[in-house]
């Protein structure tokens, strides 16, 4: 068989070929694994309660107000703080830390955050500090969700344990008037 | 057939202005067919109604709508005898005019729908309408049996003007009895808009309200400064910025009461939109209640107090339903037949009354009769052979528990199903529409003289004036309509006995309420000389209210509580004061019930302060010692905290360390100092484990970090500390 010997030119073509189709193939998983990792992220606002991490679903909280001109309610529930104004409605006060069973705390709460209750109501939980924005890997969340019934999701972040708020789940029973463990 | 949107939509304009004038109609009917009216008032009514049913002639021909034309003719010719002679109207005639008003609506709403095409015949009807009719000389006179008449042809009808009535063709040519609500939707030259947009606009109104109320804080701020900067001396260099200042306060004062205006004029134009009067759904009940009587063979009379009170159109859509159903069963189960009645001693003619009132944001209405009242006997049986309630339960329950028993799905003493009851759906139906207006219902009865429903109804619309009152640091509000008098404690006008205390009151003796010790905030407490004393009167109780001082009167917006407290029963919703500050008003009706006994109030059970100068730590410590049984009272700061040590007695403290007017080692040694507290237990809590230390050399029992006092860690230091009987950590 008579081999025809390639020509310089085709030679280096050949391996431009290759050399450009490697780039794009490598281009193309950065995209995918750009794309995965936008996708696979959950916005949450998370804060300090106590000597853990807690968080609510960024897309659930309307408002970060300093814990102030709040009414105290005598003979409410002992979850609520009391109740305060926020553009034009009336709003429920309530502590976290007493939402959620009894829990110490490192310092006086001194902001309210406003949240979504999940019917169509706002509410006010206090807090430590001012949240932070973060991303939770929605996998993660996902199968937190799966694992955990109650209103707060166990969900493990770059080697911490973040508490993650399910605020329907911890308000439909708050409003039921019945006390909440993890 | 394609229809002319045009006129299709000038026939949807008819059909809402044929509704009202129908309305009109049936209620002049039932006023005729009541009698007892002087013939100046016959006349009167006569006049109406035939300018009412010519209007509808004539504005139905100018449609091309030519059956309705031919009704309203009818109508007219069965009305006619009777006006010529204005005499009282027989039960026949104003069967057979109702009767025809009904056939003249459901074509008016068929046509409105675009159905008119299939409408059947209506000479059939009409034929009937006519054949029904008494002759001219029998209907005039009082006999109340129909007899057959002869049919007369109907003539062609055309929107011809009565003679010498002065009227036209078109209704809006009439003066309408409702003047200010007839016009706006019928002339078609409104909005629709939807209930989401009003109430943003609601809360735009009341963003605008909370922006007036800073503007007046930033202008009383001005004045501050102002105040201070002419403190420094008035020098040449800061009198040019102080009058500048002062120009400022005062165009700021200018703007504020400018915008206090515009959100009254805004409030008011809202509440105009979205109210509309309580007659204005009463015609159908009216009509209801003479219909449904008539087929049980009863004589019932319904008569309306309130009727002038504006409401919310979407809650009045609402309870129309809940007072059909409260209606038909009181003319169904309550009331007896005339002969019944009469045996009774009761007048032959049943007596509804409904009663609509409105105080502040609650809405009071009232559906009562005086009929043969609920049978709690009969009702406890039926619960048992219903199986509603285990026998134990029932055996346990008094007699208002059983006859809350009716609102109970499928609860119904009928043993047979009737066209009116027996399916046991009614009351129920009735109790689920007023919760989910976040109201509630109860009932009250006597054998024998009738049954009362009572629902109470948060309302969101309008002001009303409010006496502000203090009770240690806290603000509440009391809806001036309960406050009757206001006083000081004489001692001498009390009657003390058994710790209690009583207060002559125009010859009652009522008992002395301690508005703090009612809301948990304090232990019981007698008035001392010269505390302020307010009579509060609601639902027929008195009760002298112990404050500890009266702040003023003022015209407040109450708004409803949230979901979370609204369920509370010492509140009717709260109030914006003029720094933006919410206050809770509080319900005269609970006010004056007798106060359930808890365990917080038994002389046994255990009491514990707390002082903190963060309301959150305040609340998250009173949860975990209510929930370990303890009567727990708050105090915000150390001085307060004190005062309470003065007046009441305690078996143990919860105290911050750091606050801000008197920290928690100072205030340890006050207590300290007083022989009744030396040995009071004191567990102080701080947000530094440094302040273990201080706790020690301060002479607190135990100390712990604020970290530390997760659910049931307190609690134990607490039991435990009271167990040493104090003894110092």
């Amino acid at each position: 068989m008579k081999v025809t010997p390639r020509t310089l030119d085709e030679a280096q073509e050949d391996e431009l070929r290759v050399l450009l189709e490697r780039r794009a193939e490598r281009l193309r998983e950065l995209e995918q694994t750009e794309a995965n990792r936008e996708e696979a992220v959950h916005w949450v606002a998370e804060f300090p309660l106590g000597e853990e991490r807690y968080a609510l679903p960024l897309e659930t909280l309307r408002a970060a107000l300093p814990l102030r001109m709040v009414t105290p309610v005598p003979l409410s529930a002992p979850h609520v703080i009391g109740v305060l104004r926020f553009q034009g409605q009336v709003l429920a006060a309530l502590s976290l830390a007493s939402l959620l069973g009894g829990h110490g705390w490192r310092q006086d709460p001194a902001v309210l955050l406003v949240v979504e209750r999940g019917d169509g109501e706002l509410c006010a939980v206090d807090c430590e500090a001012i949240p932070r924005p973060l991303g939770l890997p929605v996998g993660a969340v996902e199968a937190a969700r799966a694992r955990d019934e109650g209103p707060i999701l166990e969900v493990f972040s770059d080697q911490q344990l973040v508490h993650l708020i399910d605020p329907p789940r911890l308000f439909t029973r708050a409003g039921a008037g019945a006390r909440h463990g993890r | 057939m394609a229809v002319d949107p045009l006129l299709q939509g000038l026939v949807v304009g008819f059909a809402a202005e044929a509704q009202e004038v129908c309305q009109k109609v049936t209620m002049d009917l039932l006023d005729l067919e009541r009698g007892g009216l002087d013939t100046e008032a016959l006349n009167k009514a006569y006049v109406r109604l035939g300018r009412h049913l010519h209007t509808l002639k004539g504005s139905a021909a100018s449609l091309g709508l030519q059956d309705l034309s031919e009704i309203a003719h009818k109508l007219e010719d069965a009305l006619a005898p009777l006006r010529a002679s204005v005499q009282q109207m027989p039960r026949a005639v104003v069967d057979i005019l109702l009767h025809g008003l009904d056939i003249f609506m459901l074509r008016v709403h068929a046509h409105a729908d675009g159905r008119g095409d299939s409408l059947p015949d209506y000479t059939a009807a009409l034929a009937q309408l006519v054949a029904e009719a008494p002759p001219p000389e029998q209907a005039t006179a009082p006999s109340p049996t129909p007899a057959p008449a002869t049919p007369t042809p109907a003539p062609a009808a055309a929107p011809t003007p009565a003679t010498g009535l002065g009227f036209g063709a078109h209704p809006t040519m009439e003066a309408p009895r409702d003047e200010s609500h007839a016009g706006a939707d019928a002339d078609g030259a409104g909005w629709r808009v939807s209930a989401r947009q009003v109430t943003t606009l609601m809360r735009e109104v009341e963003r605008l309200r909370e922006v007036r109320l800073r503007t007046e804080e930033r202008s009383r701020e001005l004045d501050r400064v102002v105040t201070l900067l002419a403190r420094q001396g008035l020098l040449a260099e800061t009198a040019e910025a102080r009058t500048l200042l002062s120009g400022v306060g005062r165009a700021m004062r200018s703007d504020g009461e400018e915008t206090a205006d515009i959100v009254d004029a805004l409030e008011e134009g809202l509440k105009a939109i979205t109210t509309r009067p309580v007659r204005t759904i009463l015609e159908p009940l009216q009509r209801m209640v003479r219909d449904l009587s008539r087929q049980l063979g009863k004589e019932a009379r319904l008569s309306v107090v309130g009727a002038e009170v504006s409401l919310d159109r979407r809650l009045l859509e609402k309870l129309n339903g809940a007072l059909v159903h409260l209606l038909r069963n009181a003319v169904d189960h309550g009331l007896e037949s005339p002969t019944e009645r009469e045996r009774a001693g009761k007048h032959h003619e049943g007596a509804l009354t409904l009663r609509i009132e409105q105080q502040g944001n609650l809405l009071f209405l009232e559906s009562s009769d005086d009929g043969r009242g609920i049978d709690v006997a009969r009702v406890r049986q039926v619960a048992e052979s219903r199986s509603l309630v285990p026998t134990e339960e029932l055996a346990r329950m008094n007699d208002n528990q059983i006859r809350d028993l009716i609102f109970r799905p499928s609860f119904s003493t009928r043993a047979d199903v009737t066209d009116t009851s027996g399916r046991g759906v009614g009351l129920d139906a009735v109790r689920a529409a007023v919760e989910a207006l976040q109201g509630r219902i109860e009932v009250a009865s006597t054998l024998g003289q009738g049954t009362r429903f009572m629902l109470t109804l948060p309302v969101e619309l309008g002001s009303s004036p409010v006496l502000v009152v203090r009770v240690l640091d806290q603000m509440m509000g009391l809806p001036m309509l309960a406050v009757e008098a206001t006083q000081l404690t004489r001692m001498n006008s009390l009657r003390i006995a058994r710790r209690r205390a009583q207060l002559e009151y125009k010859g009652q003796l009522l008992p002395v309420v301690d508005l703090g010790s009612r809301l948990g905030l304090r232990a019981a407490h007698m008035p001392n000389e010269g505390q302020p004393l307010m009579v509060i009167s609601a639902g027929g109780k008195r009760v002298a209210l112990e404050v500890d001082a009266v702040v003023g009167d003022r015209d407040l917006v109450i708004r409803p509580l949230p979901a979370e407290v609204r369920d509370v029963p010492s509140y009717q919703g709260a109030a914006t004061l003029s720094r933006g500050e919410l206050m809770l008003i509080l319900r005269p009706s609970w006010l004056v019930s007798d106060p359930a006994p808890a365990a917080s109030l038994t002389p046994q059970s255990r009491r514990a302060l707390v002082v903190d100068d963060s309301l959150t730590a305040r609340a998250l410590h009173r949860a975990m010692l209510e929930a370990g049984g303890f009567t727990v009272h708050l105090a915000s700061t150390g001085a307060r905290a004190l005062e309470r040590l003065l007046a009441d007695t305690y078996d143990v403290v919860i105290c911050d360390l750091e606050m801000e007017e008197m920290d928690g080692d100072e205030f340890i040694r006050k207590v300290r100092e007083r022989p009744e507290t030396r040995e009071l237990p004191i567990i102080l809590v701080s947000t530094h484990e440094t302040g273990r230390e201080r706790g020690r050399a301060a002479g607190a029992d135990a100390f712990l970090s604020k970290r530390e006092c997760a659910s049931g860690r307190l609690l134990a230091v607490v039991l435990d500390v009271m167990s040493r009987g104090g003894g110092r950590a």
